[in-house]
């Protein structure tokens, strides 16, 4: 038997929740994202999302699963042979979107996200912050429930960081959120409800918490 | 279409390779479906043609032919049987000699022999009925033209033989090229891949891709194949007209009737063999690329 990456993890998230889960690395953040996501299987335990128990051993519906969540990268993962159109369009494609759901829903996205002037620009035109921007729309396109955020203000600068979470606070009670992050100020600032991980355990949940390690 | 002039435009050699390798097995494809088509022509060409002619003694009575005549047609291995009397002998030969006054007067119809120009049911009777006649009283020569059948028997079953081989060994190398090259482009697209699996694409939404362009490039190759295949019979056909003259159209697979015909090259020939061969060409790009993605796309 290896060191469990989790240990006696217990949690529920309610609907259009925001929570920020904290800890250092090597806590177990990202394995619990990764679960969520149905990218790992636990050697134990049971997860639910919307009432669908993906842990079960006969669970196939993990591309319904996928489709009901948006997933938001420190390193962005943005297409470079993409336009930016096409990055967010390519959410809804997978859904098979009609051609003015596409349009409608990715117009829409761009103007929350304030990139409705670039929209036909490449990636390697963008900075940053714009790039985490397009992630952002492209994981709310398409009815996606569930907003997975792994870090994604990790690569950005504090100015930045703080675009990224205003177009976050915009979503607030529209989605169900759950964010990774180090950042402690945004954190702090936040006052959502926090989970400290520490050697792949929850070790609080709090209420309207801060970065407290 | 964007889509795959994108991918070509980002993996060119292992486009190439995978349109290089399409191109070359769907022209050999087409060369050798031509071929054994051909001889299938010149064979059944040939079946229709006397297989047995046999030519009887001066003294035979026309009775003992009428005799050998009706036991031929009751043993069933006979489709047809025609008599040719001296009388008949004596004015094919005139028809033949007619520009040549010196040899008719040295003929009369008794020097010439009466014969029977026998058709088998199958070529595999003719040996049979060849040697059947041989031991009949009153017979003077059988001819038969078993080497000529056999040959071209033996040809186009070789032909086939060694099209299927070397046809299967091609399509064989076609999939471990496709295999290949699809693997580097899936290597290419990896980030976007696991993107699109993170987002909830389904395995046929990733794999589509691949199997258009793996579709794409079996048409294209197969039509650029074909094309020139045909561009070189036709340069070479008057050479190639020489050589068959005196051979009339030969019918594809005996569907002459429906204007298939192999020579000349009818064009519902043409369209039809255009057909097979893209479809070839877009059935193992699209074999070939679903059992790539199917390996490495997980």
């Amino acid at each position: 038997m290896g060191n469990a990456a989790l240990k006696d993890v217990s949690f529920e998230i309610k609907e259009n929740e925001f929570v920020f889960l904290v800890g250092p690395s090597g806590a177990g953040k990202t394995t619990i994202l990764k679960l969520i996501l149905k990218q790992l299987t636990p050697s134990s335990g049971t997860i639910l999302v919307n009432n669908m128990e993906i842990t079960a051993p006969n669970f196939n519906q993990t591309e319904n699963l996928r489709r009901m969540m948006g997933v938001v990268f420190q390193d962005f993962k943005i297409l470079q042979d993409k336009n930016v159109f096409e990055n967010i369009a390519m959410s809804l494609r997978i859904q098979s979107a009609s051609r003015s759901q596409i349009e409608s829903e990715v117009q829409e996205a761009l103007e929350l996200v304030g990139l409705k002037h670039k929209e036909r620009a490449f990636p390697s035109q963008m900075s940053a912050g714009e790039l985490q921007r397009i992630a952002i729309a492209r994981a709310i396109v398409g009815n996606r429930e569930i907003i997975v955020a792994d870090e994604p203000t990790g690569n950005l600068d504090p100015k930045t960081s703080w675009e990224i979470m205003k177009i976050f606070k915009k979503l607030e009670g529209k989605k169900t959120i759950l964010f990774a992050t180090h950042n402690s100020d945004i954190v702090n600032s936040m006052r959502k409800r926090v989970f400290v991980m520490k050697e792949g355990e929850l070790k609080k949940d709090i209420k309207k918490g801060g970065y407290d390690l | 279409m964007n889509e795959i002039i994108t991918s070509i435009k980002r993996t060119p050699y292992q486009s190439f390779a995978s349109f290089l390798i399409l191109f070359f097995t769907l022209f050999l494809a087409v060369f050798l479906f031509g071929m054994t088509t051909f001889f299938n022509g010149i064979l059944s060409y040939v079946e229709t043609k006397p297989q047995v002619t046999v030519y009887f003694q001066n003294e035979t009575k026309e009775s003992s032919i009428t005799s050998i005549r009706q036991q031929l047609v009751s043993s069933g291995k006979v489709s047809n049987v025609k008599y040719t009397s001296k009388q008949d002998a004596l004015k094919i030969y005139k028809n033949l000699n007619k520009n040549n006054p010196l040899l008719l007067e040295m003929v009369s119809a008794d020097i010439l022999p009466a014969s029977l120009e026998i058709y088998a049911n199958q070529i595999s009777d003719l040996p049979q009925i060849a040697e059947q006649l041989n031991h009949m009283q009153g017979v003077d020569e059988v001819v038969f033209q078993k080497d000529v059948i056999d040959k071209l028997l033996s040809l186009t079953t070789m032909l086939r033989r060694v099209s299927i081989f070397i046809l299967a060994f091609l399509v064989i190398v076609v999939f471990v090229v496709l295999m290949t090259t699809t693997a580097f482009k899936i290597a290419l697209k990896k980030e976007e891949i696991e993107l699109l699996r993170l987002l909830g694409a389904s395995h046929s939404y990733v794999r589509w891709p691949f199997l258009k362009e793996g579709m794409f490039f079996g048409f294209a190759s197969g039509s650029i194949a074909f094309f020139l295949y045909y561009l070189i019979f036709f340069v070479l056909q008057p050479v190639i007209s020489s050589y068959l003259s005196g051979i009339p159209d030969l019918s594809f697979l005996g569907l002459g009737s429906y204007g298939l015909f192999v020579w000349p090259p009818s064009p519902l020939f043409i369209l039809i063999s255009y057909l097979l061969t893209v479809l070839a060409g877009i059935g193992i790009g699209y074999f070939g690329n679903y059992l790539s993605t199917s390996k490495y796309i997980r």
